[in-house]
């Protein structure tokens, strides 16, 4: 994991290199291939329990999972960049170099050990994504995102920081397992407002990356105008990359007083399957959907962390994928309908099964996991979660859950609705969209994975 | 002992070729080119019995010891450990046979008969289905598995019933016969949760030893389990009173009608509760109810058959008349005698069927017997082998329907002799009935329009083939079950005797050697055979001296003579007692109960989302200043509620 780190981060650099070069064929396979050689290096660290940099990053199998999960997600959105900016003028080696390091920020949010490594990797993370965000630079919408999502993600640092603080100052140590020692053997004897305050502030602070409610509010706005391209990476890998996060702080350090930390978590989970559930009932706009829809799968992911069972690491795991590969087919598929159809509304999936079959089954099939129907990723994905929070009593949440589930499946199928029940009225909407290579390989291996973790989830699980 | 590893691989080949022949047909339905359809579907079946025999060998070679085979484990839940494997006994390897052999001659069969058909390909795929669910219905060792075989069974005779979709009647009966198999299918389903409960196992092996010493004899629990087990049994096998989806089931093609309406499927609860003969011995009061259910079939079918007019009717009510003595014989705890029945009856059943269709074929697709008349000119082979198969369903010597039941009947009469002679009187109006179809067929002069009469051809060899052939079987068939007192050993009742070991331990008395003197059965069988020579001799008294031909449609019939005629009116009560009020019960719940409370119910929660959705949809104002508000006001609250213990 260490040398992926490393590795990323040259790569980056020599990707801002590669932009002085005329031709930028070379610029795709050559950031994928450097992907895929971080990919390998991190897999080698398989079966391996390790520490780097003085006690600053540990690996084990659950953070090469994670880290799997990231990079692959990574591999899987940038060949979408392949049409993505018509204008040539467009700083393409710089978005690529930007990504990449995001990856590293990511990279770090799974392997810290040292809660300032983690700080590090999530403002690496973030504010990549700020520039990201920003980076439609003639469209008011998109400078509006970016500085929606900074200033508030600015004052969530801010609490972060102020939370790592307290941490420090009740305990006098950054790492994840002097922390556990605290909590295991000085703490017997007595509570410590300090490190509640510190532990209460640092979990607010990533539940804002999470888009947790009620700290979800930029996320409609942001995604809304951030460039889909950025926004599917905002939606799977920063999202990941904090669960990753928020489970390792919670199950290395925090088990000891989980009845400090559940209730907060517990009812944030509730507020945001509520929020995030109901209000994409309402919207006109597929991608503004997709934003509520990322919000309510947070909410489903808080679950399995508020269980904290023996398998909560494995549904965490699972859910993650299922959501990440079902995010990436929705994306690609608004991508293409954008740009041809010029329409990011429901509206503009009309009659999509007619002249793309290909597409609008790859949507159906992502839009079954998203809602949680068998023979789907996200059906398992569900249901093992469901199971842990069954495990842990936690009937409430459950409830909740299922029933908002219910509510999922009226969203998610306006679109399946639109494509295959819909005709179109428009006559230049009625154009075949012709997909390119790069985007069919995309959505060929998206849904064939989806449909391979809702067939045969037991070639995940067992390893976990 | 037998090296079982070495036939691993044959046991899971023997079900599973013709599920590759239905995936290969199924699939390809409409690349496949015609003449490779039908065979790939018969070779499917022939492989399959070409395995089935080499197993049989083998097992024969190996000293009759019975085996399982594992493949893996299906469900495992908590206590419930469910393997998919098979068991391979004598019964298997029976049903094996049979369905593998006769069904192979069917589908050669199917080549001639459906070729002008459009739906060539789908039918043999279908055919294929059939087969693979049949035989995991008599392979699985344990009953999950033979209940998957039981229902895909029922599937694929709906499918097949159904076969002419285009025709809405055809379609009612295939519903009418998977309604009512699913009934039965309920009792079957209850009687394995009830084993499982109180056994807490699903395997053959373990169940029938667990239920040995558990249950007493005529314990409450297992006259539960074995009447739901029957009830399963009388939905699959016909009997009183699920029998009617049986002659409807004619709808389908006729070699359908051989398959699975004769010679297979309808076998499939005889299986079962020979299969569960520890069960049956155990609760002597459920073998009395099949006893009597059997023989009330027996002779309800027989007086049906005798009035019907269409060909495949009569044998089709002859077809629920033989289960009835099968049922009959099991009542006895005859078992091996039940079995030797369904053997012979598979034989002669299939022929008449496959016969009938080739009457049908020449007759273009006429299926009415008052029509017909003097084709054994016409139709030389098909003739010699119907009038086999005839005298073999009326019990006459030396053909190979007389043995088997004349075994039933010498059981019936050691248990009581009321029933032997309400049986004997069964058996000659089935002489009757078969004769007179016989008869009205092949005797006398062509009835027909002068269209048919010109276009009258033998069959294609490929239907006349598979009819020489179960002729032969028809004929010597009862050399398997020679009986002591004519020189036999009763090969098959020796060869089954080891599934009864169990039984013959827990209620010896139902065992005892017969204790018949050989005069007295030679009596027996004399006057059985007497009443079907006097039938046959009514029957050409009748339908050849006097030339007699049934009335038309639309005459008025005699009171009694009508009411047999319309089949009891049962169809017409089951509609009226069950249908309708269902009917009116589903028209009230759909025009008040949907309206007035489901539709008010999930309208609402429709409406109170949406309406929901708009509140919560205002808080995204787009403006950071109250986002920010939120998120503190958001921080104070947890913060409130984590830190309660020190601020209060």
């Amino acid at each position: 994991m260490f040398y992926s780190v490393v590795l990323l981060s040259i790569f980056g650099i020599l990707n801002l290199f590669l932009g002085f070069l005329k031709s930028r064929a070379w610029l795709l396979p050559v950031t994928l291939l450097f992907l895929a050689t971080a990919l390998v290096v991190t897999l080698t660290d398989w079966n391996k329990s390790l520490f780097f940099w003085n006690y600053m990053m540990s690996t084990d199998n659950v953070s090469v999972a994670f880290a799997t999960i990231i990079i692959v997600s990574a591999m899987l959105i940038l060949p979408l960049s392949r049409f993505y900016f018509p204008n040539a003028a467009a700083p393409v080696p710089e978005y690529y170099a930007i990504l990449l390091f995001s990856v590293v920020g990511a990279i770090l949010m799974v392997t810290y050990e040292n809660i300032i490594m983690l700080f590090l990797g999530l403002e690496t993370l973030s504010i990549a994504m700020y520039i990201l965000a920003g980076s439609d630079k003639r469209n008011p919408r998109s400078h509006e995102a970016a500085l929606k999502y900074f200033l508030m993600g600015a004052f969530a640092t801010g609490i972060l920081l102020f939370g790592v603080a307290m941490l420090y100052g009740a305990t006098g140590t950054f790492n994840l397992s002097g922390l556990a020692q605290y909590v295991r053997t000085t703490l017997v004897n007595g509570a410590s407002p300090m490190l509640y305050l510190g532990l209460t502030l640092v979990l607010i602070g990533i539940l804002f990356k999470l888009s947790v409610a009620p700290f979800h509010f930029w996320t409609p706005d942001v995604y809304d105008g951030t460039p889909t391209l950025f926004t599917a990476f905002m939606a799977t890998v920063v999202k990941t990359a904090g669960f990753a996060a928020l489970y390792k702080i919670l199950s290395v350090s925090f088990t000891g007083i989980y009845s400090v930390w559940w209730i907060t978590l517990a009812a944030t989970s509730v507020l945001t399957l509520l929020i995030g559930n109901i209000t994409a009932v309402y919207q006109q706009s597929f991608k503004r959907m997709l934003a509520y829809s990322s919000i309510s799968h947070a909410g489903y992911l808080l679950i399995a962390v508020t269980a904290m069972g023996q398998t909560s690491q494995s549904s965490i795991l699972f859910y993650s994928l299922a959501y990440t590969l079902a995010t990436i087919t929705s994306f690609a598929v608004l991508i293409l309908v954008n740009e041809n159809r010029a329409g990011e509304s429901f509206s503009a999936f009309n009659g999509l099964a007619r002249h793309n079959p290909f597409l609008a089954f790859a949507l159906t099939v992502a839009m079954c996991s998203l809602a949680g129907i068998p023979l789907t990723g996200g059906f398992f994905g569900k249901f093992y979660i469901f199971i842990n929070a069954l495990e842990k009593g936690l009937l409430f949440l459950l409830v909740v859950a299922v029933l908002m589930s219910a509510v999922g499946i009226y969203y998610y199928f306006r679109v399946v609705i639109a494509m295959y029940m819909r005709g179109s009225d428009d006559n230049a909407v009625a154009d075949r969209i012709i997909v390119p290579k790069s985007y069919a390989a995309v959505l060929a291996i998206t849904t064939f994975l989806t449909i391979l973790l809702g067939v045969a989830p037991d070639l995940l699980v067992r390893y976990f | 002992m037998v090296d079982l590893s070495q036939y691993t691989l044959t046991c899971a080949l023997i079900p599973f070729i013709p599920l590759i022949g239905f995936l290969i047909n199924g699939i390809g339905f409409r690349h496949i080119p015609k003449g490779l359809v039908g065979l790939t579907g018969s070779a499917a079946s022939i492989l399959s019995f070409g395995l089935s025999l080499y197993l049989f060998n083998a097992f024969l070679a190996g000293g009759n010891q019975s085996f399982t085979v594992y493949l893996f484990d299906w469900i495992t839940v908590g206590d419930l450990r469910i393997s998919f494997s098979f068991l391979i006994d004598q019964l298997s390897l029976l049903m094996l046979l049979i369905i593998t052999g006769v069904g192979s001659l069917i589908h050669i069969y199917s080549i001639g008969y459906m070729k002008h058909d459009a739906g060539y390909g789908k039918f043999f795929a279908f055919l294929n289905l059939f087969l693979f669910s049949m035989l995991l219905l008599v392979m699985g060792s344990n009953y999950p598995i033979m209940f998957i075989g039981w229902e895909g069974v029922g599937l694929c005779s709906y499918l097949l019933i159904g076969f002419w979709n285009k025709n809405t009647n055809y379609n009612n009966a295939a519903r009418k016969a998977f309604i009512m198999n699913r009934i039965g299918d309920l009792g079957f389903l209850l009687g394995i949760f009830l084993i499982f409960y109180t056994l807490g196992s699903v395997e053959f092996t373990e169940v029938m030893p667990k239920a040995a010493t558990v249950f007493g004899v005529d314990d409450g629990t297992v006259i539960a389990i074995t009447l739901l087990l029957f009830v399963g049994a009388m939905g699959k096998s016909a009997q009183i009173p699920l029998y009617t989806w049986l002659p409807d089931a004619m709808a389908g093609p006729t070699p359908v009608s051989a398959l699975i309406h004769a010679a297979t499927m309808v076998t499939a609860g005889i299986y079962m509760v020979i299969r569960s003969n520890v069960l049956y011995t155990l609760a002597p009061t459920t073998l009395g109810v099949v006893a009597v259910i059997g023989l009330a079939t027996a002779l309800l079918a027989a007086t049906i058959g005798i009035f019907q007019n269409d060909i495949k009717k009569v044998l089709a009510y002859s077809t629920v008349s033989q289960l009835g003595y099968m049922f009959l014989g099991l009542g006895v705890a005859a078992y091996s005698s039940a079995m030797f029945h369904v053997i012979t009856h598979a034989f002669f059943k299939a022929l008449l069927f496959l016969g009938a269709g080739s009457v049908i074929h020449a007759m273009s697709d006429e299926q009415d017997i008052r029509r017909m008349g003097g084709l054994r000119r016409h139709l030389p082979v098909t003739f010699a082998t119907f009038l086999v198969a005839t005298i073999a369903i009326a019990g006459i010597p030396p053909f190979s329907g007389f043995f088997s039941k004349d075994e039933i009947l010498m059981h019936v009469y050691e248990h009581s002799p009321v029933m032997w002679v309400l049986a004997v009187i069964g058996s000659m109006m089935t002489s009757f009935y078969m004769f007179r179809l016989l008869f009205l067929t092949f005797a006398g002069t062509f009835r027909g329009t002068h269209e048919q009469e010109h276009h009258l051809h033998e069959s294609p060899a490929s239907m006349t083939i598979p009819l020489l052939v179960l002729a032969i079987l028809s004929a010597a068939g009862g050399v398997l079950g020679l009986p002591e007192v004519l020189g036999g050993g009763n090969w098959l009742a020796k060869f089954m005797s080891p599934l009864f070991d169990l039984s013959r331990q827990v209620r010896p008395e139902s065992f005892t050697q017969t204790h018949l003197s050989h005069s007295q059965e030679y009596i027996l069988m004399g006057v059985s055979v007497a009443a079907a020579l006097l039938a046959l001799g009514a029957a050409a008294v009748l339908y050849v001296s006097r030339k007699a031909v049934p009335a038309p449609e639309g005459t008025r019939l005699p009171a009694l003579q009508n009411l047999i005629y319309n089949k009891y009116y049962v169809d017409e009560f089951y509609n009226n007692i069950i249908v309708k009020p269902l009917l009116a019960l589903g028209d009230f719940l759909y025009g008040v109960f949907e309206f007035l409370v489901i539709d008010l119910i999930v309208n609402g929660v429709g409406k109170a989302t949406n309406g929901l959705s708009g509140v919560f949809r205002r808080f995204q104002t787009g403006n950071i200043g109250f986002y920010i508000i939120s998120m503190v006001v958001g921080i104070i609250v947890i913060l409130l509620i984590n830190l309660r213990g020190f601020i209060l």
